[in-house]
């Protein structure tokens, strides 16, 4: 149907792309022969810079795997994926780690957090792991944002759900990646504690200028993106800009009544 | 049934959780069944032998000494006249008499003064070629001996020395040198563990070995037919009067077990001794594997229970995998002993003393302890978990449980540790204050087991103390890493506390061991200094007396100012409180007293060196009542009563010669044959002034045609001692080796576990930017800190169980502490090794895992 390979190359951002991340014909597949199974299937994608998208699609539609895929978490079968002008497809172990370590951040459905560690210790984890000093400024600022300065001494046993995943909410944006790859970051939390998460990740591109990457199924979830791309049986067959809950729904439905027609 | 069959599906889900535990479980089976299979087979083994070599009856003297007694002190075995054997053969019953001759009172060496003697404690006989010896052994190759230059030796000695036909022995023996040349090489048909047999023939045997002929030591009578050993004994009993001594095949065959076995059984009860220690160590290890098990499986036990299975149910099928493991690392245990036991076999025959497969003896009782003993030690290790599964409520189903991070370690189990370890520490501070070594040792042993329980069971809070002070300073260089490696070993302080624990009871022993040992040395080192003023000790290395020859040869050597013989003679002491006891006397010349400085509560020590004089220990003259003036009434074994007038009473408060009795061997002389009066036991000699070097190369080449002597300077005697505890302390430490290698399995069990139960925060942790090296190291770290902690809490225990004993054992002469800090701090510094061994493959694994995996896993 349509390419989602929509936005120009180069924009207005100060010489870098405008395109954080983008995927060019990756194919994942599991298994072979008969029992090959294709997750991804010569998926083409660009991630815009400083915008919040969204990946949609029913189960199985390998929307988890396009997200693994391009956070470096997971190997491609064939294709390219580049991070900024870096091809992660070509990196080895090491290298990995240490892209995702300095550039990337993750938001999980769940067990975000080490529970022998404090929220604060939780946040500034991956520069620890790094070496590298947090710059205290940005570290507050992002606190602030989320609303978590009065609870930084806390063990995660002893923060509700929500509190926990603006926790890692702030973990992803107090090393300041490149991009932040959310994995159903509010599947785990009730409409209210998920509400307050999604509204943390809007003003964290809105005002801290963040590229966000993010899977759900959730219509709601979805709506506060500025892009929806629609997934299925491992290939990109819609998108939708500046959605809203209904539109989204809709479009879903839309889905389901074709998936079943044809 | 279903409770069988969700068991014997978890056990098989979980094997590989499960393999370290039944690694533990099977380690101390083998050890167990490895040790009973190798005494019994040495049982076997001299059964055999004795069966044998003993005749239907054997004659001997009233008197004559047992099969592995030490030699007899005047060099000489009792004997019986030749015409007995004529009385023998004309007993009814008697098909054959054969009168024997046979000695352990010799040294035998080769033309460079090698000596071909048994090593190893087994003893070297020399005799006569008799036709019972035809039962047990074969002439392979030569003759028997004939004439007084002939001798023939057994196949194994020739081996083990290259010995060949037409070679030449000198056979050193109280008479005098026999030098023979082989005529015949005689091979058992038996296993012979390593004794080294020569043969004469009679006369040449009566002559060396009992200095006359027309005697003999035994006369072994062959039954006629139809006539039992036990008739003919009875026959015998008769024929004789009473006056000898009469053993059938059986009580031959039993005496010696007995000597044998009483040495087996001190060895198999100190190897059981071990096994028992690495058993209590392999119960943490398999209690951490249960509890793990169980904390793991929480919401499945939950559901179980919410789908109405009873707590009893839960237990029960809990109970159950620790049966399976106990069964299987039992089988394999009991088959790894069988192993162990041969190997044990190899190895003792590399150290000379043969053992054959052959004679490999399992009773079904090995198999069965083995077996028993594995799967109770599971059970109970496994019960508390069990117990705690069975609490588990059916909500844990429902609730989203993960791994809770388990910070409690409970008040009132520190409490009671707490009130276990006061009392335990209050005894041995009670020990120490002992004034009597058996009153103390008591308070020792409670001292010991009381803070080594309360120790265990408040583990865990020192666990978190310990961990924290450790990680400051070891831990913080590593940054984030070590962080997170002390927040992973302080997470659980019950799991650390256990596996620290087990590793604590080893090093505790190691510890304790190596400060007595090393107090040891030390209080003989000073005593030494203090008391000895001979320059040189001279004493025979197989406790055979020092033979005249060598005396002679001793005595000729230049530059010594005085030699000093020194003789231990049995008597039996009447004291005036009318008692009578047997005690050894020390008969010496009166050098000795400057040889050995001792001092005296009462009297003067040169007066008891006076005719008819003696001087006692303290001790006994409290015991008895003696006063110096009292006269003790002394009946001097194969000689003549005299009565000796107590001229000194010594101090007890020594640990060289503590005891003794003092006479001059003048007065010995006096009630002695020369015949009965025993050749020395040891010898001391002084130097010329400034001819210390020379008089100790002049003695050392006096005695070079005799092996069996060593002179030693107080130096050498010195290292000697040393050395002779650093040996026994290595065996001591090998043996706990096995509790060792049990707890470190603890701690790589402990580590594995924990890396499957982390499995998503590690996938987590990789996600975030964690690399492979930094997730080793953290793994590692948290290894190295366990370890330690076990490390400091053993060694602790350890130098204060050994002070304690030192305290006491200071009423038995061991007045000096010594901690050999190199030794503990090289422990210390090895289990941080060890820590880092144990995490080679938890760490491994962990570093492998995928990422995409690990956060997917439920």
């Amino acid at each position: 149907m349509t390419t989602a390979v929509t936005i120009p190359k180069h924009g207005g951002t100060g010489g870098r792309l405008a395109v954080a991340a983008r995927a060019r014909q990756v194919v994942k597949a599991y298994g072979s022969g008969e029992t090959r199974i294709v997750a991804l299937d010569h998926v083409d994608v660009d991630i815009a810079r400083g915008q919040f998208t969204a990946i949609m699609g029913p189960s199985g539609s390998g929307k988890s795997t396009l997200m693994h895929c391009l956070a470096g978490l997971d190997t491609v079968t064939s294709g390219e994926i580049y991070l900024d002008e870096t091809e992660i497809t070509k990196l080895k172990d090491k290298k990995l780690t240490q892209l995702r370590r300095d550039r990337i951040g993750f938001i999980f459905q769940a067990y975000n957090l080490l529970p022998t560690l404090n929220a604060l210790e939780n946040i500034t984890l991956p520069m620890d792991i790094a070496g590298r000093k947090p710059d205290r400024q940005w570290l507050q600022r992002v606190v602030e944002t989320v609303g978590l300065a009065d609870r930084l001494k806390h063990r995660p046993t002893q923060l509700s759900g929500g509190q926990q995943q603006r926790v890692a909410v702030a973990r992803a944006l107090a090393a300041r990646p490149e991009i932040i790859f959310g994995d159903e970051p509010t599947g785990n939390l009730d409409s209210r504690a998920g509400a307050e998460v999604l509204n943390f990740l809007r003003r964290s591109v809105d005002e801290l200028g963040q590229t966000m990457v993010m899977v759900t199924h959730d219509p709601v979830a979805a709506s506060y993106a500025d892009r929806v791309l629609y997934l299925a049986d491992g290939r990109i067959v819609d998108e939708m800009r500046n959605p809203t809950a209904e539109q989204v729904l809709d479009r879903m439905k839309n889905f389901d009544a074709r998936g079943r027609t044809s | 049934m279903t409770v069988v069959k969700t068991s014997v599906r978890n056990f098989l889900a979980h094997k590989g959780r499960m393999a370290l535990s039944a690694v533990a479980v099977l380690l101390s089976v083998a050890f167990v069944s490895g040790t009973l299979v190798f005494t019994d087979t040495m049982n076997t083994t001299f059964d055999k032998l004795f069966a044998s070599t003993s005749s239907d009856v054997t004659v001997s003297p009233k008197g004559a000494a047992a099969a592995d007694e030490m030699p007899s002190q005047t060099g000489k075995p009792e004997s019986l006249p030749a015409s007995v054997v004529a009385r023998v053969e004309k007993s009814p019953g008697v098909k054959s008499a054969e009168g024997a001759v046979s000695s352990m009172s010799v040294t035998v060496v080769d033309s460079e003064n090698e000596n071909v003697g048994a090593s190893s404690g087994a003893p070297t006989i020399a005799g006569n070629w008799t036709r019972n010896d035809l039962r047990s052994m074969e002439i392979t190759s030569g003759h028997a001996p004939r004439g007084p230059t002939e001798v023939m030796v057994d196949a194994d000695t020739a081996d083990k020395h290259g010995l060949k036909l037409g070679d030449e022995l000198r056979t050193i023996v109280v008479t005098g040198d026999i030098k023979a040349k082989i005529v015949g090489i005689a091979t058992f048909k038996v296993t012979n563990p390593g004794a080294t047999i020569l043969y004469f023939d009679t006369e040449t045997a009566q002559r060396g070995l009992l200095g006359e002929t027309g005697r003999f030591t035994q006369i072994n009578v062959v039954a006629g037919q139809g006539v039992s050993d036990t008739q003919l004994k009875t026959d015998l009993a008769g024929s004789l009067d009473g006056a000898y001594k009469l053993q059938t095949q059986k009580e031959m065959t039993d005496s010696g077990r007995e000597s044998v076995g009483s040495f087996l059984d001190v060895m198999k009860y100190a190897m059981l001794g071990f096994a028992g220690i690495a058993f209590l160590v392999g119960i943490f290890l398999i209690v951490n594997t249960f509890s793990m098990l169980v904390a793991q499986r929480t919401r499945e036990i939950g559901l179980m229970r919410a789908i109405g299975s009873s707590r009893k149910q839960v237990n029960r099928s809990v109970l159950l995998e620790a049966v399976l493991l106990g069964v299987v690392g039992s089988i394999a245990g009991v088959a790894a002993g069988v192993g162990l036991a041969v190997g044990l076999m190899k190895l003792m025959s590399a150290i000379g003393m043969e053992l054959s497969t052959q004679d490999l003896t399992v009773k079904w009782t090995t198999p069965a302890v083995g077996l028993a003993l594995g799967v109770i030690v599971t059970v109970l290790a496994a019960y508390i978990p069990a117990r705690r599964a069975g609490k588990i409520s059916p909500m844990a189903a429902l609730r989203d449980a993960g791994t809770p991070a388990d910070g409690r370690a409970g008040r009132i189990r520190g409490t009671i540790g707490l009130l276990l370890t006061a009392g335990g520490v209050a005894a041995l501070l009670t020990a120490t204050q002992a004034e009597k070594a058996s009153e103390g040792s008591l308070f020792l042993g409670l001292g010991v087991v009381f803070t080594l329980i309360g120790f265990v069971v408040v583990g865990p809070l020192l666990a978190g103390f310990f961990v924290r002070v450790l990680s400051l300073f070891v831990l913080r260089a590593w940054g984030p890493v070590g962080r997170m490696a002390e927040r992973n070993a302080l997470r659980n302080p019950r799991r650390t506390g256990a596996t620290g624990a087990a590793l604590m009871i080893g090093l505790a022993l190691v510890a304790c061991l190596s400060v007595v040992g090393s107090s040891m040395v030390a209080s003989a080192t000073d005593e030494l200094d203090k008391s000895v003023g001979a320059d040189f000790i001279i004493q025979s290395s197989s406790g055979q007396p020092i033979v005249p020859q060598a005396q002679k040869a001793l005595e000729a050597a230049p530059h010594t100012s005085h030699i000093t013989e020194y003789k231990s003679i049995e008597a039996k002491l009447t004291t005036p409180d009318g008692k009578t006891v047997s005690e050894d006397l020390a008969a010496a010349d009166s050098t000795y007293a400057q040889d050995l400085r001792r001092e005296t509560v009462a009297g003067e020590l040169s007066a008891a060196y006076g005719k008819d004089a003696m001087s006692v220990g303290d001790t006994f003259a409290e015991e008895h009542g003696v006063k110096v003036g009292d006269v003790l009434t002394v009946a001097f074994k194969g000689g003549e009563t005299g009565k000796l007038k107590v001229a000194a009473i010594t101090s007890d408060d020594v640990s060289v010669d503590k005891g003794a009795k003092y006479l001059s061997i003048a007065t010995a002389e006096r009630y002695l044959s020369a015949e009965r009066l025993p050749k020395n036991i040891l010898m001391f000699a002084a130097a010329d002034d400034g001819k210390e070097k020379e008089a100790y190369a002049a003695l050392k080449d006096s005695l070079a045609p005799y092996p069996q002597y060593k002179v030693q300077d107080q130096t050498d005697f010195k290292q000697d001692l040393k050395d002779q505890i650093g040996q026994l302390l290595n065996i001591v430490y090998g043996l706990l080796g096995l509790a060792i290698i049990v707890a470190v399995l603890g701690v790589v069990n402990t580590l594995a576990l924990s890396v499957v139960e982390r499995t998503r925060e590690i996938g987590l942790l990789r996600a975030i930017g964690l690399s492979r090296r930094q997730l080793r190291r953290m793994i590692r770290l948290e290894s190295v800190v366990i370890a330690l902690f076990g490390a400091l809490l053993g060694l602790g225990l350890g130098m204060g169980w050994g002070t304690a004993a030192q305290k006491i054992l200071a009423l038995e002469g061991l007045g000096v502490l010594e901690i050999p800090w190199p030794t503990i701090g090289g422990v210390f510094v090895a289990s941080a090794f060890v820590g880092l061994f144990a995490a080679l493959v938890p760490a491994f694994r962990a570093g492998r895992m995928n990422v995409l995996n690990a956060i997917a896993t439920d």
